[in-house]
């Protein structure tokens, strides 16, 4: 038996395979217009909404055919339109192209008034009836809040460091009087009454003098550590090179005495504090110096460009040499890794250092093996004509 | 012959301990104190109960001072045609780049800093006496 097969002429069928094509890739687009999770507004050259999808209707408050056909100036007051605007010195092709990709923050108004932050990310649309905006909005009021937040909590931080920085200048420079009274006063009794008290009195006075001269030079450090945060200057070109040399002038004394060897490459020009940088060159070429088993002490610096702008300065020392436990720990503000009377010292030196290294933006680190030298490495942006 | 130092500082504890470091240094020395500024614009002026001070030769005068502020009284004294001929040497603590100069323009003779530690206090009281009262010439006194 045959089957008798409904026929269409090959053209009618084609034409109706064609329809139903585009209907289906219509439909297709608006599933995903309709499922997406920002919101879409199609805008046309006349600044016109022409297409919305749910997550607009949601996030404006509107219903669609409230929003098509009307201005988008409605929803987005500023910002958006005068982007469309094709002018005589440029396209609307070019005045979008400028626009693609980059995420624009403004204000959207919903139907109820209020105001809310948005973010658009815009991207061209051909269509018959010429360049039409598809403009994909987020609501980013979170985001706005915890960046608001998150800047209070930043100057609140600032604030509070001040606050600590001066109140460190503050208790160090109040406590400097009434120490040199007790310092003075029990150096004028050891002096005076040395040998006519008796045994246990010369004892007690010379654990009275050498208590207050201790926290004499307890206070001066902590005084140079809070001044590096309120007596530090702008950072400018300054030439590191000038610096080392400054830092090893102030060090004659103890390179003559320990016949220390100090060597240099040629150093770039940093933007720097001069006075700091000095100081920490100082700090640095000094411990290398004292922390030695005895020998000659051979310190070199050296200075080399990372991938970014800035310079990686290294001194490099032949001394006691580090044990890797206490990498961080030496940073800290009056530590010590020696007993009292193996080496001098209060244990504020790195701290400074790390601290002025830290107010130029860098970070400071440390090579080194006991018993086999130390590597002190900080990082420096470059000045202007390195 | 007889030296007539007048040292103007509020802290009783200093105020010992330069009359001590003096001694030391020189032992002619007459050492007066005055508390305040106050005090020491009368010494100076030998008004009140100083009517019988005598004149100093060298003044050592402290700048943060209750009643009168230290540069008060130098300003003072060195705006007075009597009084500006005697040498007037700051003695403070502060090291402060502004006190420094605020004090030379108003004339202070030398700016010299407390220093922390007793033997360079004692070390700059002599080096005061060997300069000012031993190796500079100073005025005649006025009327004896």
């Amino acid at each position: 038996m045959e089957k008798t097969i409904a026929a269409k002429t090959p053209l009618q069928d084609l034409r109706l395979t064609a329809e139903g094509e585009r209907q289906e890739s219509r439909a297709k687009y608006r599933g995903l217009l309709e499922a997406a999770p920002d919101a879409i507004v199609v805008v046309n050259q006349a600044g016109e909404i022409v297409l919305l999808n749910l997550q607009a209707e949601k996030q404006f408050g509107y219903r669609r055919d409230e929003l098509v056909g009307q201005q988008v100036k409605n929803i987005i007051p500023e910002g958006f339109a005068e982007r469309l605007l094709a002018d005589d010195l440029r396209s609307a092709e070019d005045a979008l192209a400028q626009q693609i990709g980059t995420g624009i923050e403004l204000i959207g108004r919903r139907k109820d008034g209020s105001a809310f932050p948005i973010e658009i990310m815009l991207s061209p649309l051909e269509s018959a009836e010429g360049i039409l905006v598809t403009a994909a909005i987020r609501d980013i009021s979170v985001r706005k809040a915890a960046e608001q937040h998150l800047l209070q909590t930043v100057e609140e931080l600032n604030r509070s460091n001040e606050e600590l920085g001066q109140f460190a200048y503050f208790a160090s420079h109040d406590l400097q009087e009434p120490l040199r009274m007790v310092a003075s006063y029990t150096q004028l009794l050891s002096r005076r009454y040395q040998g006519r008290l008796d045994t246990d009195a010369d004892e007690f006075i010379a654990f009275a003098v050498d208590g207050a001269s201790r926290m004499q030079r307890l206070i001066d450090d902590l005084l140079a550590y809070s001044r590096v945060g309120t007596k530090g200057q702008d950072l400018l070109d300054t030439s590191s090179e000038d610096a080392l040399r400054q830092a090893l002038l102030n060090l004659r004394g103890a390179i003559g005495e320990s016949g220390a060897v100090v060597t240099h490459d040629p150093l770039p020009t940093v933007l720097a504090d001069e006075m700091q940088l000095v100081q920490l060159f100082q700090n640095l070429v000094g411990n290398a110096i004292k922390y030695q088993d005895p020998g000659v002490p051979r310190i070199h610096i050296s200075a080399s460009r990372n991938s970014g702008k800035k310079w990686i300065f290294a001194v490099q020392d032949n001394g006691l040499g580090i044990d890797p436990l206490y990498f961080d720990k030496i940073f800290g503000v009056f530590q010590r890794l020696h007993a009292r009377d193996e080496f001098a010292g209060t244990g504020i030196g790195l701290a400074i250092c790390k601290k002025i290294v830290e107010r130029h933006g860098g970070t400071i680190s440390v090579d080194s093996r006991p018993g086999q030298g130390s590597t002190f490495r900080f990082a420096l942006a470059s000045g202007s004509h390195s | 012959m007889r030296i007539d130092v007048l040292l103007v500082e509020d802290n009783p504890g200093d105020v010992r301990l330069t009359r001590e470091a003096f001694r030391e240094a020189n032992a002619s020395i007459r050492l007066h104190v005055a508390s305040d500024g106050v005090e020491a614009m009368a010494f100076v002026r030998q008004e009140g109960p100083h009517a019988d001070a005598p004149r100093p030769d060298l003044i050592l005068l402290d700048l943060n001072l209750p009643k009168l502020d230290g540069r008060e009284v130098l300003a003072q004294i060195k705006s007075d045609d009597h009084l500006k001929t005697i040498p007037t040497i700051i003695l403070t603590t502060s090291g402060a780049q502004a006190d420094i100069l605020r004090s030379y323009q108003l004339h202070a003779n030398a700016y010299v800093s407390k220093p922390l530690q007793l033997d360079a206090f004692q070390s700059l009281v002599s080096s005061i006496n060997e300069f000012w009262l031993t190796k500079a010439k100073l005025p005649h006194r006025h009327g004896g």
